[in-house]
């Protein structure tokens, strides 16, 4: 009998602590397990009787890449038990924050973490000695968001301008339309960029996951909707629970999350695949110069799904900002009775739902956070075990580098989920 | 000559504020053509202006040294990064970024502080608060020599 073992011990540009292994055996890949050892964080836990005024920004704190993520869930998750349902502007400044979270995670993920892999470099410092062209793009890309959400969100990392209703304070007409001019440079530097990135080599990887995200209602998903599935399934974001169930295994400090059963995945392929007509004009034409259909299942092109969504969240920023009337008083009121919430959102990694129940006087009796990263965990280890099964006769060192963009490809959050990288592919 | 001062650092993290706490004593003395600055995140070196003829980044330190004990580095004596992940890109990853992009002038000294910790919420230990007028002359020496 012969085996063999892949496995890294610490993976590299992804968020947070984890590893990789994969075991081989006669030629046929017997286990896989993507390891997330970094510490649990317990955020379920010590909500526990805090005042649901201080979700937003206890929540924003799981994650410094996606703080608006978990703000708006929460705040959703608050207004639903509290029957509230905000102003239509009051979302759109939502949807632009969301925006400016969307602008910063993408650029970073695509030019600093996901490109290096296509370009064979280590990483982006690598890459910025020869295509100092690109990093300096990205960086303004990046900077973009990052007075996006200062104007917005009151600062450009863990927002303070967020609260149960809507916000403590609206920016003026005159403070968004000065960030326009950035939004609209930054949109063409992408555009730019396109070929690039349509010009990498995509192993030929097709995978059937069943696709969850929020719906189009409100237009491409963001900041609402409710669920729906590649399989036909549109439901309320509160049978969610109905359908998604978490275990945990042994090998990882973050939950797995199953659909009916089955893996599933959310993210820019789902996103992409269940609403790619509800995109703006210049995000589906970007969509076609890099060669996408209207739906994609190759998990590698997931950075040609997140430069289309870049250049849609872009857009969509000069949108908002360009129709922005700026009457509506900047929160609603929200009188709480206790009960229960649902909320979903779409973070740039995928579907993130929150679901609270609070005491009469305002205090959470329990809580439950489903970020997209451990909803993803089945499908990446299915990925690298049919990747690495069709390709045992690429050399160690190859087939290693090819498993990290595997999990690359999912731009996975391991310090949200754990509730989770280090790759190890062990042949014996 | 044009020389900017950063002082790397929280100041609600205990010794970690010694940075900002430095520069700005450094920014009370008035030094014709020195400019200073205070970072929370050294990844805001990336945006510095291009017209600085030396950089001082002055950081809090744990070297293992005697805490408060202030030492000047040059960015080949950072122990190396990792780049592991961007949660926490490192000083010496961000420099090494910073230089392929030519976005940090050639010369650049770093004064360091060896600290006790890094405590949330607490103040400066007793013996990093007492080396901060030490720091200060370290800074002003440097700032000298290059300008001499």
């Amino acid at each position: 009998m012969t085996s063999r073992t892949v496995k890294v011990g610490m993976l590299a540009r992804v968020e947070g602590e984890g590893a990789m292994l994969v075991d081989v055996r006669d030629g046929n890949v017997e286990d896989v397990q993507l390891r997330i050892f970094e510490p649990p964080r317990f955020f379920e836990g010590f909500l526990r009787g805090r005042d649901y005024r201080e979700l937003p920004d206890i929540t924003a704190r799981i994650c410094g890449i996606c703080p608006v993520a978990y703000q708006l869930s929460a705040c959703l998750a608050i207004e639903d038990a509290c029957g509230v349902e905000v102003s239509e502007e009051i979302r759109l400044m939502r949807r632009l924050l969301y925006c400016g979270e969307w602008i910063e995670s993408h650029a970073l993920h695509i030019f600093f973490l996901h490109a290096p892999d296509f370009l064979g470099f280590d990483g982006a410092i690598e890459m910025a000695r020869e295509h100092r062209g690109v990093v300096e793009a990205a960086l303004r890309i990046k900077r973009a968001g990052n007075e996006l959400m200062g104007v917005v969100g009151g600062r450009s990392v863990h927002p303070i301008n967020v609260k149960v209703g809507g916000f403590h304070r609206m920016p003026t007409g005159q403070e968004l339309r000065a960030v326009r001019p950035a939004l609209i440079a930054a949109r063409d530097e992408v555009l730019e960029l396109l070929p690039l990135l349509a010009g990498f080599e995509f192993p030929e990887f097709e995978q059937p996951h069943l696709y969850l995200a929020l719906g189009a209602e409100n237009g491409y998903p963001l900041e609402t909707g409710s669920l729906v599935s590649s399989d036909g399934l549109q439901t309320s974001v509160s049978a969610f629970g109905d359908h998604v169930r978490e275990q945990h295994v042994e090998h990882s400090n973050a939950l797995h999350a199953q659909f009916d059963g089955h893996r599933y995945m959310v993210g820019p392929l789902a996103r992409y695949s269940l609403h790619s007509r509800a995109l703006s004009t210049l995000a589906t034409q970007a969509a076609l110069a890099v060669g996408l259909g209207e739906v994609c299942r190759n998990p590698f092109k997931s950075i040609l799904v997140r430069a289309v969504e870049l250049v849609f969240a872009l857009d969509e920023a000069v949108r908002i900002i360009d129709g922005w009337q700026g009457t509506a008083a900047a929160a609603v009121p929200v009188t709480m009775l206790g009960g229960q919430g649902h909320g979903a959102t779409e973070a740039p990694r995928g579907l993130l739902y929150h679901r609270y129940r609070f005491d009469a006087d305002g205090s959470i009796l329990d809580a439950q956070i489903v970020p997209p990263t451990s909803q993803n965990q089945p499908s990446i280890e299915d990925d690298l075990r049919i990747f690495v099964q069709d390709r045992l006769d690429l050399a160690h060192d190859e087939l290693t580098r090819q498993c990290e963009t595997v999990i690359r490809n999912y731009d996975p959050c391991i310090s949200c989920a754990t509730h989770f990288l280090d790759l190890r592919i062990e042949r014996r | 000559m044009k020389a900017l001062v950063v002082g790397l650092g929280s100041s609600h993290r205990g010794d970690d504020a010694s940075g900002p706490e430095v520069v700005a004593e450094v920014a009370a003395l008035r030094l014709p053509d020195v400019e200073v600055m205070v970072m929370a995140d050294p990844a805001a070196l990336l945006d510095l202006p291009r017209s600085v003829d030396l950089l001082v980044l002055v950081d809090a330190m744990r070297s293992g040294a005697a805490p408060g004990q202030v030492a000047v580095l040059t960015e080949g004596e950072l122990p190396p990064g990792t780049a592991a992940n961007t949660h926490e890109l490192g000083l010496a990853d961000v420099i090494e970024l910073a230089r392929a992009l030519d976005r940090v002038p050639p010369r650049l000294v770093i004064v360091a502080i060896e600290a006790a910790h890094f405590d949330h919420g607490m103040p400066m230990s007793s013996a990093v608060q007492e080396a901060v007028p030490a720091a200060v002359r370290t800074v002003v020496e440097v700032l000298g020599a290059a300008g001499g």
